[in-house]
């Protein structure tokens, strides 16, 4: 765990993992938390805002990864959605997409149920994703640059410990259907 | 004379005159036979999931960049996943086939499964809409039809495969 007190907020650790790409990376977040923080961070129309069950964007990058194979995916997730989908990361390891990685936000808490804790606050996330991906391929935000973050194989896993913020984020303010046809166009294109 | 094929190869060759761009599942002995096919097949990835709600995730992915997905699964499976069928396929008016084995019928009387089929009968039917066939005599066309009504509905549809008393063992 590092120091709590010099953590970067969940925006800031989205911006810097999406900074990380030459190119602008499909970025498929779990609903609530990293939902807000993504469109706040970095709104654009590759984003695919999940509303579905927590934990559940994971598996919905995994479809995209799959059907977009010569683009980059990035899904977001915090700590207590991943670990409402953690055999997820048994699939994905097994599927062994090549244009896939988690980013893991860590704030030990659930943000948009009264910061309730997670039981994994304790959890070595860190050595998680490395039993799924492997040592190389999961990694500190903390220790990546763009020219490191290229040479790792995918799938991988960022795991990146934050701040607990002191207010929820900014509304989605987008319908489904929004949601779906701006993703739809740039899927397609 | 080449004989009747079975009903996990129908199943199999409707699913490919479908044209998906993936199929996801979790196995049930009633689709084994197709999942292996699908494993085989050069013409999509299938992507094995560990759970089943997984596999809900991995379609409406597909789906949401306007790609055709299968999700193979159990009727326990399902149930398992109707959270994420609602909040993601419903919600989001997603196109995309559940194929699902409908266990616990008159011809399929495991004591395990006779729950699964009441609360599928009570869960899923008043959601979401259902279409049933006989497992062993399926038409070839089952599936790209399944797709162009889900289509055409904007909503994910449901295949439900059964046992029938007097047709041949599907499995």
């Amino acid at each position: 765990m590092s120091d709590l007190s010099n953590l970067p907020s969940q925006k800031d650790a989205i911006a810097a993992a999406l900074a990380l790409y030459p190119a602008r990376p499909f970025a498929v977040s779990d609903i609530g938390s990293q939902t807000g923080w993504l469109k706040a961070a970095s709104h654009d129309a590759r984003n695919l805002y999940v509303s579905g069950p927590m934990g559940l964007a994971t598996s919905v990058a995994l479809g995209l990864a799959a059907v977009r194979p010569n683009e980059q995916v990035l899904a977001i997730a915090g700590d207590g959605a991943l670990a409402m989908n953690l055999t997820s990361l048994a699939t994905i390891a097994g599927a062994k997409p090549k244009n896939l990685s988690i980013l893991l936000v860590d704030n030990r808490v659930y943000e948009f149920t009264a910061s309730v804790p997670t039981p994994t606050r304790e959890l070595d996330w860190l050595a998680v994703g490395r039993a799924f991906f492997g040592v190389e391929q999961c990694m500190r935000l903390s220790d990546l640059t763009p020219e490191r973050w290229a040479s790792v194989a995918r799938p991988a896993m960022i795991v990146a410990d934050i701040a607990a913020a002191p207010a929820k984020p900014p509304a989605l303010g987008m319908t489904p259907a929004q949601i779906r046809l701006d993703f739809l166009k740039a899927a397609k294109c | 004379m080449a004989g009747k094929a079975s009903g996990g190869d129908a199943l199999f060759r409707s699913l490919v005159a479908a044209k998906p761009k993936l199929v996801t599942g979790v196995p049930d002995g009633m689709l084994a036979e197709t999942i292996m096919l699908c494993e085989a097949s050069p013409d999509f990835p299938y992507i094995a999931c560990a759970r089943e709600e997984e596999c809900i995730g991995v379609a409406c992915g597909a789906a949401m960049a306007g790609e055709r997905a299968v999700v193979m699964v159990q009727n326990a499976g399902l149930l398992n996943s109707l959270g994420a069928f609602a909040t993601m396929g419903l919600r989001y008016g997603l196109p995309f086939v559940v194929i699902v084995t409908n266990r616990g019928a008159l011809a399929d009387p495991n004591g395990y499964d006779i729950e699964k089929r009441e609360a599928f009968d009570a869960g899923v039917r008043p959601m979401a809409r259902v279409f049933d066939f006989d497992a062993s005599d399926l038409p070839d066309d089952l599936i790209p039809a399944a797709f162009k009504w889900a289509e055409a509905a904007r909503k994910p549809v449901i295949i439900a495969l059964e046992k029938r008393l007097g047709a041949e063992a599907a499995a």
